[in-house]
C-alpha cells in the first residue's frame, strides 16, 4: 500500500502500465515518434498506422466508426468544439440550446459564451437524485432548439443519466444531441448509434490513459456540420488543426482498448469496493449519499457528512487523496453548484467529500480510508460548537 | 490533524465570559470562552466549525488571550492572527469570525463580583 491512499480517480487516474509501455514506444529515437501526417516516408507511415489503430480502439469502445473520431487535447476541447462548433454552424436554423445545471464547466462555460453571442440556453434543474428526466428535456425543446447537451456521468456525484432515452427524443425531434462522456466512457456502456448521440466528448485520463488527449466522436451519416475552433494544418478532417501527439493518441487508444476488454470485470470489482466504502462511512451518524442510489457509475461516491466542514475534513485526512467536490471546482472555495442544484443547503454542500475508486485500489485501502474518515469526523465534531436550537 | 490546543469548554461559572460569532450556515462558527481572574483572561477555550485556518487561529487565540484585560479584547484585531499564522488573503474573511468572537467576550465580561473567582 502506498503512503497516501489515492481515492481521487474522478479527478484523474494513474496511467495503466500497458498504456505507459505503448506510449514509450512512440517517444524515443528508436520509436514511432514521426509526424503521423508525414506519410511520405516509412517512419511517418508507422506513426500514422499507430494513430489509426488508436482511432479504431477509441471508436470501438463507443460503437462508432473510426472515421467519426476527432482527436483533441481532452474532453474540455471536445465539449467546446461540439457545442460552439455546432451552434455556430447551425445558427441560422435556431439559437436555442438545452443543457442541465449540473454539467461540467466545460459545457456550462461554452454555453455562457454562446449566450454572449446571442444564443439562448435553458438550464434544466435535476431532481434531488441528480437525474434529469427525459420529459424535462422534451418540455424544454422549442422550434428553434438546435442542440441538447447532457453529461453521461456527473463528475461530482457519479449519477448516470439516461442518455439513450434523451438521445431518442432528440433524434425524433431533429435536434442534435451532445454527450460529455468524460466520466462514463470505459466505466459504463455507451454507444453512439444505440443512444442516438451526434457528438460524444471523450478523454483518456479518467480511464487510466494519459492527460492531454481526448476525442470528439462526430456523426457522419448524415454529415454533421461544425465550425472548428482551431485553424492551421487541417488535421483531423479540418476540424482540429495541429500535429497529432502520436504518443498521447496511442496512450488513449491503449487505455480504451483495455477498457473494451476489462470494463465488465473492473466495474464489478470497483462497484464492490464502492459499496464497501459506503457501508463503512454510513456507520457514522449524519452521513448522506449524494445522488441516485443505483443509477450511478461504479467508482464515484459523494457523501455529505453533517457537522464537519469539507476543507477541514480534507485537512484532517493527510493520508487520503480525496476531494471536497470536483477537482475542477475545489479552488473556488464556493459550495458545490452541483450539490446546490440538487437542493442541498450551502452548509451541507460544504460538508461533502468525494471519494472515487479506480482500477488499482484495494479492499485494504478502502478499509483504511473508512477508518481514517471515522477518526477525522470524530475529532472535528468534538471541537465543533453544539448546534444552537 | 494534530490535537488542537484549547479545544473544549469550561464548566458553567460566573467567571466565564462567552463570545459567539458566525454560524454553520455561513460556514464558520466559533464559541470562545474565557475564564476571568482579577480582571484579566486566565485561560481560554474554544469550539469551532469551519475551515482549517479558522480552527488553527482559534487554537492559537487560546494561547494568545491569557493575561489580557477587557480593553485589550475590545481592541483586538484579526490581523494579528493573520500575521502570526501567515493566513492566506482568501481566508481573511474567516478571521473576522475570530475578531467578532473576541469582541463578544469583551461585551459579556463578568461583573466585579465574579472577577476574583
Amino acid at each position: 500500500m502506498s503512503e497516501v491512499i489515492y481515492l481521487d480517480n474522478a479527478a484523474t487516474t494513474a496511467a495503466d502500465p500497458r498504456v505507459v509501455e505503448a506510449m514509450l514506444e512512440c517517444l524515443g529515437p528508436a520509436g514511432d515518434y514521426a509526424n503521423p501526417s508525414s506519410v511520405g516516408h516509412p517512419a511517418g507511415r508507422r506513426a500514422r498506422a499507430r494513430v489509426e489503430q488508436a482511432r479504431a480502439d477509441v471508436a470501438a469502445l463507443v460503437g462508432a466508426e473510426p472515421a467519426q473520431v476527432i482527436f483533441t487535447s481532452g474532453a474540455t476541447e471536445a465539449d467546446n468544439l461540439a457545442i460552439l462548433g455546432a451552434a455556430r454552424f447551425y445558427r441560422e436554423r435556431g439559437r436555442h440550446l438545452v443543457t442541465s445545471r449540473t454539467e461540467h464547466p466545460a459545457v456550462l462555460d461554452a454555453c455562457r459564451q454562446l449566450e454572449r453571442e446571442g444564443f439562448e440556453v435553458t438550464y434544466l434543474k435535476p431532481g434531488a437524485d441528480g437525474i434529469v428526466e427525459p420529459a424535462q428535456v422534451d418540455a424544454a425543446l422549442r422550434a428553434d432548439t438546435i442542440l441538447v447537451s447532457l453529461m453521461h456521468v456527473n463528475n461530482e456525484i457519479g449519477v448516470a443519466q439516461d442518455v439513450g432515452a434523451v438521445g431518442a427524443l432528440c433524434r425524433s425531434r431533429g435536434v442534435l444531441f451532445h454527450v460529455d462522456a468524460a466520466q462514463g466512457a470505459g466505466k459504463l456502456p455507451i454507444d453512439v448509434n444505440r443512444d442516438c448521440i451526434d457528438l460524444l466528448a471523450l478523454t483518456a485520463h479518467k480511464v487510466h490513459g494519459p492527460k492531454g488527449v481526448g476525442a470528439l466522436c462526430v456523426r457522419r451519416e448524415p454529415r454533421l456540420g461544425l465550425v472548428p475552433l482551431l485553424y492551421g494544418g487541417g488535421q483531423e478532417r479540418g476540424l482540429r488543426s495541429g500535429t497529432l501527439p502520436t504518443h498521447q493518441v496511442v496512450g488513449m487508444g491503449m487505455a480504451f482498448h483495455i477498457a473494451v476488454g476489462e470494463m465488465g470485470t473492473d466495474a464489478a470489482r470497483i462497484g464492490g469496493l464502492r459499496e464497501r466504502l459506503w457501508r463503512g462511512l454510513a456507520e457514522l451518524p449524519g452521513v448522506l449519499l449524494n445522488g441516485h442510489a443505483t443509477r450511478r457509475v461504479p467508482g464515484i461516491l459523494s457523501v455529505t457528512i453533517d457537522g464537519v466542514e469539507g476543507e477541514a475534513l480534507l485537512y484532517a485526512l493527510p493520508g487520503l487523496a480525496v476531494s471536497s467536490g470536483s477537482a475542477c471546482a475545489t479552488t473556488s472555495g464556493e459550495p458545490s453548484y452541483v450539490l446546490r442544484a440538487l437542493g442541498r443547503s450551502d452548509r451541507l454542500a460544504q460538508s461533502t467529500l468525494r471519494l472515487s475508486i479506480g482500477r488499482f485500489n484495494t479492499a485494504a485501502e478502502i478499509d483504511a480510508a473508512v477508518s481514517a474518515v471515522h477518526d477525522a469526523v470524530r475529532r472535528l465534531r468534538a471541537v465543533a460548537p453544539v448546534p444552537r436550537p | 490533524m494534530a490535537s488542537l490546543t484549547g479545544a473544549g469548554e469550561f464548566p458553567s461559572s460566573p467567571a466565564i465570559a462567552t463570545g459567539v460569532a458566525g454560524s454553520r450556515e455561513q460556514g464558520a462558527e466559533l464559541v470562545l470562552q474565557c475564564r476571568i481572574v482579577d480582571g484579566r483572561v486566565a485561560e481560554a477555550r474554544f469550539r469551532a466549525f469551519g475551515c482549517p485556518h479558522l480552527l488553527a487561529a482559534a487554537s492559537w487565540l487560546t494561547e494568545r488571550l491569557p493575561g489580557l484585560a477587557r480593553d485589550a479584547l475590545e481592541r483586538w484585531d484579526w490581523r494579528e492572527a493573520a500575521d502570526a499564522l501567515e493566513v492566506p488573503p482568501a481566508k481573511f474573511g474567516r478571521l473576522l469570525t475570530l475578531q467578532d468572537a473576541v469582541r463578544s467576550v469583551a461585551r459579556n465580561w463578568p461583573g466585579p463580583a465574579a472577577s476574583t473567582v
